[in-house]
């Protein structure tokens, strides 16, 4: 059994916005996606928000919010943070936004600062500037559809001593128009910060763990998907 | 911890179908980079790139999957309960492309989840596994992850299968940036004006040593030690101080228990743009100090294979290990003055069994891995 303390947990769905310390449900209801804007997701100017695909803003957004609901937000020395995101269709939309601009003149007008997001690791990196984080960051691309293939990986890579504390969770927008039927997917990000040992200053939600037949189990329940295993950490924490 | 091996590996690359004529190729000085025909390249930085001879999109189908049936020729069998984790940041990118200029397509090919599929059913594996996208570092780190869990005991067979193209879709975007080599690129040269694009695929097979020699499988090679990092300081472009790579190279250090004197030799990422190989000079340079080990770089021979390019490196190293010679570093003319002694333009001997391989990319991600000199 592999395990890690849940120590935040922040999302952006078409439920809203928000992170476990400030109350409120994480759900992903089939409603449009939030527009964020800067000031929705950190209170000084950021001058790179603006430019970011909507699929980076998500990202960011979520990781922001699970990254302040643990304390971690503020720093002043890179710290080795992990993050791992589990994506099904990526940055697809940015992608056909940015082969329109491919189209035009053959290529003439191709447009660079798009094209900086057709990574589905791309908010990753706006994430390890953001906030300082050295720690190896990574996108997944997996066939299952609950979420959780982060979370095993994150389990994993604590376990292994790969890394101390590790920020996983899901990123998708909806599926693009051009592309729909493709996938079965909920829109939204959610992430969640796991840890080898407590964390200074901040409350656990409890325990996240990887059985070895790879069920995830959150306080030695099993988890069906991860609107399940956040639903129960709310939950548990609102009760106690 | 268990001891990791690779016992099979292939490649394809511009330079042939297999990572014997890669080896010959480069041995050699040869490059494959040369005029693109798969699209017009007019209103590009450069008109050239590494490429494979018949990728055709039969049927309206993307280029990857005859590139997999290439990789795929002749490889394993594998060990039972081989587990998956492949490496691609674009996958069928042409499958979009072509789906957005109105071409036959089959747009179930567009998801990586649909690659996944088709990998794990052309090699036999019934789980698809993961893909890992960490832009040029993604094959390194799917090693390095295939690596820690058979260290670790939770596998002991993971197959790693990194495979990228070139694609106009790419291939934009790099000239957008002026990242593009107007001729062809020049790994680690004074005057390197840029990168050039290329595609490709790799196969690796990692067991736990002791199962490899249980079975009878050979050993090409030992995964030695690994590493990962995020420079946080920019993302399409390094950190000047090499901080996420010296990070990245100390780890795997540290996992390899050896010190960085050990190190005989490195397959660099060498992407020949000015700030990439800067960086990389300086992260040697820092770790190495004065010592002239063999720097390489394959790029001026096969491109920049993107998500492929490190696990291609990697399948190459264990060549160079085998040989025990570095090759040239083709494009190389002039070395830049903190390459001196260490970059060549003609084959450099290996003095050790240690050879370090290194990736970068957008992102901020570095990644490097540590192989050992097998037993085969």
């Amino acid at each position: 059994m592999m395990e890690a303390y849940l120590s935040g947990i922040g999302w952006v769905t078409g439920g809203g916005f928000g992170w476990g310390s400030q109350g409120g449900d994480c759900s992903f209801p089939e409603l449009p996606l939030p527009a964020l804007s800067r000031k929705d997701v950190f209170p000084e100017p950021n001058q790179r928000f603006g430019r970011m695909s909507d699929y980076a803003k998500l990202g960011l957004a979520a990781l922001a919010f699970a990254l302040r609901d643990a304390g971690l937000e503020g720093w002043s020395v890179k710290r080795s943070i992990g993050v791992v995101a589990s994506t099904r269709l990526g940055c697809l939309a940015t992608d056909l936004e940015y082969h329109r601009t491919v189209q035009l003149q053959g290529g003439g007008l191709a447009s660079p600062n798009l094209f900086a997001y057709t990574l589905a690791n791309c908010f990753l990196g706006d994430a390890a500037i953001q906030f300082g984080l050295t720690g190896s960051s990574v996108a997944l691309n997996e066939t299952g559809e609950d979420g959780l293939g982060s979370l095993r990986v994150a389990l994993e890579e604590i376990a292994l001593g790969e890394a101390e504390t590790m920020l996983a969770g899901v990123c998708d927008l909806p599926v693009p128009e051009a592309c729909a039927g493709l996938v079965a997917l909920k829109p939204g990000a959610a992430f969640l910060v796991l840890s080898q040992a407590p964390l200074a200053g901040c409350s656990e939600y409890g325990k996240v763990a990887l059985a070895d037949g790879g069920s995830v189990l959150f306080n030695g329940s099993p988890c069906g998907d991860l609107e399940g295993l956040i639903k129960s950490a709310l939950a548990g924490r609102r009760a106690g | 911890m268990i001891e990791v091996c690779i016992s099979q590996a292939q490649a394809v690359t511009g330079l042939g179908p297999d990572l014997e004529s890669l080896w010959q190729g480069v041995l050699a000085g040869r490059s494959a980079i040369r005029p693109l025909t798969r699209f017009a390249t007019g209103r590009y930085l450069s008109g050239n790139a590494s490429w494979i001879e018949g990728l055709e999109p039969v049927g309206g189908r993307s280029r990857i999957n005859p590139l997999l049936a290439q990789l795929a020729e002749g490889f394993g069998p594998l060990p039972d309960g081989c587990s998956l984790i492949t490496a691609s940041t674009k996958g069928s990118v042409d499958a979009m492309e072509r789906l957005q200029a109105g071409l036959e397509c089959d747009p179930t090919e567009i998801p990586i989840a649909g690659l996944l599929h088709r990998i794990a059913t052309r090699f036999g594996i019934d789980n698809p596994g993961i893909n890992i996208n960490a832009a040029c570092a993604s094959s390194t780190i799917a090693v390095a992850r295939g690596a820690s869990l058979i260290a670790a005991g939770k596998a002991d067979a993971v197959l790693v299968v990194c495979l990228d193209l070139v694609s106009e879709f790419v291939f934009s975007g790099f000239s957008a940036l002026q990242a593009l080599s107007p001729g062809v690129c020049r790994p680690f040269d004074r005057h390197r004006d840029g990168l050039t694009l290329g595609e490709g695929a790799a196969a690796l097979l990692l067991m736990s040593r002791e199962r490899a020699a249980r079975e009878g499988r050979p050993e090409l090679g030992i995964v030695a030690g690994w590493g990962a990092a995020n420079d946080a300081t920019h993302i399409t472009a390094p950190a000047r101080d090499a901080c996420g790579l010296i990070q990245s190279v100390r780890q795997a250090l540290v996992r390899a228990g050896i010190e960085p004197g050990q190190i005989a030799a490195v397959s660099a990422h060498g992407t020949a743009t000015p700030y990439n190989d800067q960086m990389e000079l300086t992260a040697f340079r820092a770790l190495f100090g004065e010592c002239n080990l063999p720097v390489h770089s394959v790029k001026g021979s096969i491109g920049h294979t993107l998500g492929a390019a490190g696990g291609i490196e990697i399948a190459l190293g264990l060549r160079c290990l085998e040989a025990g010679i570095m090759p040239p570093t083709v494009g190389l003319q002039e070395p830049e003055e903190a390459g001196v002694g260490l970059v060549s333009a003609s084959p450099q001997p290996i003095r050790g069994s240690y050879l370090l391989s290194t990736n970068s990319g957008f992102g901020g991600v570095n990644a490097a891995l540590i192989l050992r000199r097998g037993a085969l």
